[in-house]
């Protein structure tokens, strides 16, 4: 055999190996990791209502207690209506998770799924039963670069956005945006319970996830506007 | 006295201290930069580090005879990258919270130069037993700078050790702050550094 099929010969066997011993490893852990990923989910959006704590481990059996204690998930209709989240054959709604507490609703969770500078972000956002102030946000996936645009993960960013305002003083829709820098420094005063301190050297990210979250929350709207109005009706049909 | 003078604890000795592959030869900066600001993290990356380390150099000299020498590079770096994959996957399903830490610096052992630099000017010309040797030893080298910058940065930018609040509150009381310096980057460097100034020094290494 020449040197060259004899490297050939090996590149191909080497690869074979080597692609099934990866497979069945991925394969193996897939459910333990699906499991990870879910219980992960859970824990975000009981992260953004503060029914959990950052600086606590939990596991995995407190987390969907708690969750399938509190949580429920029903869709928004775009007159703001909420419904049943599954409803096949009429028109399609929008995510929304409801926090209950004492059969009254604490707090509505909005899933973010927003593109950012180098891959898609998700996240929660949590407002108050008023419609109108952030109880908490969450980022459970993001693509930024570390260090940078990464830091969105960091607790000091999620916290920035607690009692934000969605809504100006006269009820117009304004979203929450990331400031270039800090707050006090860079908003007029007015401004700034509509503003959340961004990153240094993660404009471009900050921008991106400002833009995101205002066209989903505008796409809430309707169902805000009810909150905010206190019209909002418990859905019967629960579950 | 006897077990000092093998080869083998040579191999191990030699990249574990007189030759470590951070303080002296300045080999895998990056991850003892991003992944030093707790011990715990520390600790997950030196055991992956060894895994891969070890694994690699063990798998490249039983093999030593037969791959290929013209694509040997590859196929170092191929087994080098299936051992990450695994380790990534492993910890994902038993670590989750830590390998969200860890984010993308455990896919980049496979770029750790030690790692190849090991299997390519180790592992192919040895057998098994010291390459196996080599490989622990320059992972008790790494791992052993990642974790003393670990302690020492997660002591004086947190206050912490292991998590555990250890900086008695009289301390802030009096007046102590945690140093935030500690938790950036160039903090590293400038241990990094201050050690490698210390250990040439009492390895009484010239000036080159």
């Amino acid at each position: 055999m020449s040197d060259m099929t004899k490297s050939i010969v090996f590149a191909v066997a080497m690869c074979v190996v080597l692609g099934l011993l990866l497979t069945g490893a991925a394969t193996a852990l897939q459910p333990l990791q699906e499991k990870n990923v879910e219980n992960d989910r859970r824990k975000n959006i009981l992260l953004a209502v503060d029914l959990v704590s950052r600086d606590r481990q939990y596991t995995h059996e407190e987390i969907s207690d708690l969750y399938e204690e509190k949580i429920e998930i029903f869709g928004a209709t775009q007159t703001g209506e909420i419904v049943p989240e599954v409803r096949p054959d009429e028109e399609p709604v929008l995510p929304i998770y409801l926090y209950i507490e004492d059969d009254a609703i604490n707090a509505y969770i909005v899933p973010i799924d927003t593109q950012g500078v180098w891959g898609e972000i998700s996240g929660y956002l949590a407002i108050d039963a008023d419609g109108s102030t952030v109880r908490g946000f969450t980022i459970t996936r993001h693509s930024e670069t570390p260090g940078l645009g990464g830091e969105i993960e960091r607790q000091w960013f999620q916290e920035n956005f607690e009692g934000k305002k969605i809504v100006d003083r006269h009820g117009t829709f304004v979203s929450v945006r990331v400031a270039r820098g800090d707050v006090e420094r860079q908003v007029p005063e007015e401004d700034r319970p509509h503003y959340v301190d961004g990153i240094s050297g993660a404009t471009l990210t900050g921008r991106k996830l400002t833009e995101g979250l205002e066209q989903i929350l505008y796409r809430y709207e309707p169902v805000s506007i009810k909150f905010r109005d206190n019209r909002i009706q418990m859905p019967d049909d629960r579950g | 006295m006897k077990l000092i003078r093998t080869k083998a604890f040579k191999t191990f000795a030699g990249p574990a201290w007189t030759n470590n592959p951070i303080n002296m030869q300045m080999l895998g900066i990056c991850s003892a930069l991003a992944v030093t600001i707790q011990l715990n993290t520390a600790i997950v990356m030196t055991l992956a580090m060894t895994f891969v380390i070890t694994m690699s150099s063990l798998i490249v000299s039983l093999m030593r005879k037969i791959i290929p020498d013209n694509i040997r590079i590859i196929v170092e770096l191929a087994i080098i990258a299936s051992l990450v994959v695994l380790t990534d996957e492993f910890l994902r399903a038993y670590y989750y919270e830590m390998s969200r830490m860890l984010s993308i610096f455990v896919g980049l052992i496979i770029t750790n130069c030690i790692i190849l630099g090991r299997t390519e000017g180790f592992a192919m010309g040895n057998p098994p037993h010291l390459a196996v040797m080599d490989g622990l030893g320059n992972a008790a080298g790494y791992g052993s700078v990642l974790i003393f910058v670990a302690f020492v940065r997660e002591l004086f930018g947190s206050g912490s050790v292991l998590g555990y609040t250890v900086i008695p509150e009289f301390f802030y009381n009096a007046g102590y702050e945690d140093m935030g310096f500690m938790l950036l980057a160039p903090a590293a460097f400038i241990i990094i550094g201050l050690m490698a100034w210390v250990q040439k020094y009492l390895a009484g290494v010239d000036e080159e």
